[in-house]
């Protein structure tokens, strides 16, 4: 019996041990908090920044991994782990998160209304949740361009200046005659690949994609998506692809030796260009993409409810995304401000980089955020945007037939979906 | 055991139970082994038992981890039975199994004869490089292999362009991605299962040999009627730990492929169970749906043990 009890006592103590050990916070004093970020965005130099300023105040900052793995991580935190006070969310990870506010602060209860206005509001709108909490406050967004090299477009007799350039593609029909005569002149591929480049760009310049405005899913039957998969197959079957997937190995290497001439590339994967391929210095020049509207990407800072310090991240907030300190960012770092009053300044449209040949980056980038028409994304949203570019890839691969590509790729998100 | 030993002669008088100074001490003393194996049973019930029941638990649940959780029954599993997703991940799996498991057990059984050779120099030397690909991080195998057969700038694409071929897309063809995964697993495998055969090899008596060697038998002889008869235990052995782990590969198609995410290719060319499994319960955060996988996955390496099991008892019985 006493054997037992003994028995019975060690359990509970190791138990007791291991809850302690996952919820128990570290230094929870007003002056300390915890910030989680992805890798590759940099949010070391605004934390320098900010407790330069402020030097009474520690953040601590872990950069988690990818933007994936950090909302992975964010997610198995919040079901009953030690949750940060403040956490970086990007775009398409976010409307898993909106769904389920209650995991979060609604900031509006910080004072989040009082800067609302300061935001262009379909970016704002993207985490307000339908309870009309407000989740998060967007720190950049992935404007589109399309990058392209001028020296490869020279010698297959096509020109070259962007202005030029993008007087040769309004449509994406245009834009795939470009790729043909390119490939024509050349007998090399135009451009990296049909999913990316073709499909994520025609899918988000629709005035409804696969929720109905109302959230009632419309994938299958909204035109507009059927439409913008059709482009992406017509592209594919025209020959302009080179089949090499956005961040594969062959993806880095062609963006040097002219494996593509075209890529479409958000505001974040420029800089992406310059690491991947410096030996292009100059060759590379960035104009609108068909149609001008675009993003990709782009991120919210929100605080998890459960959140030590909230205060403190709050302040963090406020401070750092303000319209001054975002476009001072983005004159740092090339990070595409979320602000009304950022567009309305000349610093934007002024930002051009030797790199891409002194390209007018921030006019083209800022008309694609302008010009862009929200609409409702819930929490399928990436499932069903990863199963219709998974098909497109697929059949870039050769495997499945473009006069079955539609079929295939609905059954892929139904089966996603669960029937 | 001791009553096996010794003649009961020479056993101690025992008192009757019951009488003596000896009873205190006996209740503790039964005890004290529980106690010594209990961290170990502590420590599996926390980190085993516990995770494995709950597993099924959550598996009847429409779990979202951030959100509403709701009893569904077996929803789940008809889900799962009628997803051809799931059904794609099964035949990868044992596609992937049997095309890396049957090379690697005979590479493994060729490899330990040579290294088993009495003449043979450095001997330690090629026993220890056996183990290298297995101490190497199955990361950085994998990356390293994913770039070897890329299909525009993969060393083995530019051979094969060199002498004239077409290039092979690997990633991209069914048959082509098992191949590329199954060679991993052979590569990663192959040096440990040798060692494995090379110590059942060193305990054969060398005399058996060289009666045979009297007899009148050749090497092949030697190996078809002394080696492999006296390795079969060793070899069922193989069998199914190489079974336990084959229908469990998960690092190499994770990361073969990281442009199209956790599905192993755009058409889930080569997802197996475990990748299928990690996807639904961590990339799309459907941890009932990811549960019931995780069952199907329990009771699927369940039947193929007992399989093992009634298959290597067979083989014996029939001796």
């Amino acid at each position: 019996m006493k054997f037992r009890l003994a028995a019975a006592a060690t359990v509970a103590v190791m138990v007791g041990a291991l809850v302690t050990g996952c919820s128990g916070s570290g230094a929870s004093d007003d002056k300390t908090f915890q910030f989680w970020s992805f890798t590759g965005i940099n949010q070391k130099s605004d934390v320098a920044k900010y407790t330069e300023a402020h030097p009474d105040i520690t953040v601590k900052l872990t950069e988690v991994g990818s933007t994936q793995e950090t909302a992975q991580a964010l997610t198995a935190a919040l079901a009953g782990g030690k949750v940060p006070d403040l956490v970086l969310i990007q775009g398409d990870d976010l409307p898993n998160f909106v769904a389920n506010p209650d995991n979060f602060v609604d900031l509006s209860t910080l004072g989040a209304d009082d800067i609302a206005d300061d935001y262009l509001p379909w970016v704002w709108d993207q985490a307000v949740a339908q309870n009309d909490a407000v989740i998060g406050v967007p720190t950049d967004v992935g404007g589109m361009s399309m990058a392209y090299r001028a020296d490869l477009f020279e010698a297959a007799g096509l020109p070259s200046e962007p202005d030029e350039v993008a007087a040769l593609w309004p449509t994406w029909d245009d834009f795939i005659a470009v790729g043909q005569q390119y490939v024509a002149a050349t007998g090399k591929p135009f451009l990296d690949n049909a999913g990316t480049s073709v499909f994520f760009q025609t899918v988000n310049q629709v005035s409804e994609k696969y929720y109905s405005s109302d959230g009632e899913l419309v994938y299958d039957t909204n035109p507009q998506v059927k439409e913008a998969f059709d482009i992406s197959i017509k592209a594919i079957e025209a020959g302009i692809s080179a089949n090499v997937p956005a961040f594969s190995t062959g993806w880095s290497t062609g963006k040097t030796n002219g494996a593509f001439a075209a890529m479409a590339a958000p505001s974040w994967m420029l800089k992406n260009i310059k690491t991947d391929a410096p030996d292009t210095s100059g060759q590379w020049r960035v104009t609108t993409v068909p149609g001008v509207a675009g993003n990709w990407g782009g991120s919210y800072l929100a605080i998890p409810k459960r959140a030590a310090n909230p205060e403190a991240a709050w302040a963090y907030i406020k401070e750092m995304q303000s319209p001054e300190a975002q476009l001072k960012n983005f004159t740092d770092t090339g990070a595409l401000p979320t602000t009304v009053s950022a567009y309305e300044s000349d610093a934007i449209a002024a930002y051009t980089d030797p790199f891409f040949g002194d390209s007018k980056i921030g006019v083209v980038l800022g008309k694609s955020v302008q010009e862009f028409k929200p609409f409702f994304n819930g929490p399928a949203t990436a499932t069903i945007g990863s199963a219709l570019i998974n098909t497109v890839t697929d059949v870039e691969a050769g495997n499945t037939p473009p006069d079955k590509a539609w079929d295939v790729a609905m059954k892929a998100v139904k089966d996603a979906l669960g029937g | 055991m001791a009553s096996l030993i010794a003649p009961p002669s020479l056993l101690p008088k025992q008192s009757p139970p019951g009488i003596g100074t000896r009873i205190r001490n006996t209740l503790p003393e039964r005890f004290a082994p529980y106690v010594y194996i209990a961290p170990f049973f502590l420590i599996f019930a926390v980190f085993g038992l516990i995770p494995l029941l709950f597993t099924f638990v959550v598996s009847l649940f429409d779990w979202n981890p951030i959100g509403q959780q709701t009893f569904i029954g077996f929803d789940n599993f008809t889900r799962l039975a009628a997803d051809p997703r799931f059904w794609n991940a099964m035949l990868n799996t044992f596609a992937i199994f049997i095309i890396s498991t049957v090379p690697q057990l005979l590479i493994a059984l060729g490899l330990a004869h040579l290294l088993n050779h009495v003449r043979l120099r450095f001997a330690t030397g090629f026993r220890m490089a056996m183990l290298v690909p297995y101490i190497t991080s199955v990361a950085a195998t994998t990356i390293v292999f994913a770039q070897l057969f890329d299909r525009d700038y993969g060393l083995f694409n530019y051979l094969i362009g060199f002498f004239g071929g077409d290039h092979i897309d690997f990633i991209n063809d069914k048959v082509g991605s098992w191949f590329l995964v199954a060679l991993m697993v052979v590569w990663r495998w192959t040096g440990y299962t040798t060692l494995l055969y090379l110590a059942a090899l060193q305990a054969i008596p060398r005399d058996v040999y060289e009666a045979a060697a009297v007899d009148g038998a050749g090497g092949w002889k030697q190996f078809v009627f002394i080696t492999i008869p006296s390795l079969r235990p060793i070899i069922i052995f193989t069998i199914v730990t190489s079974t336990i782990g084959g229908l469990q590969v998960f690092t190499e198609p994770l990361l073969v492929s990281p442009a199209t995410g956790l599905t192993c290719g755009a058409a889930r060319q080569c997802q197996t169970l475990t990748l299928f499994l990690y996807e639904q319960g961590f990339g799309q955060f459907e941890f009932g749906y990811g549960s019931a996988i995780g069952v199907a996955l329990f009771v699927i390496v369940v039947l193929v043990a007992l399989l093992n099991f009634f298959l290597s008892t067979r083989t014996r019985g029939g001796r």
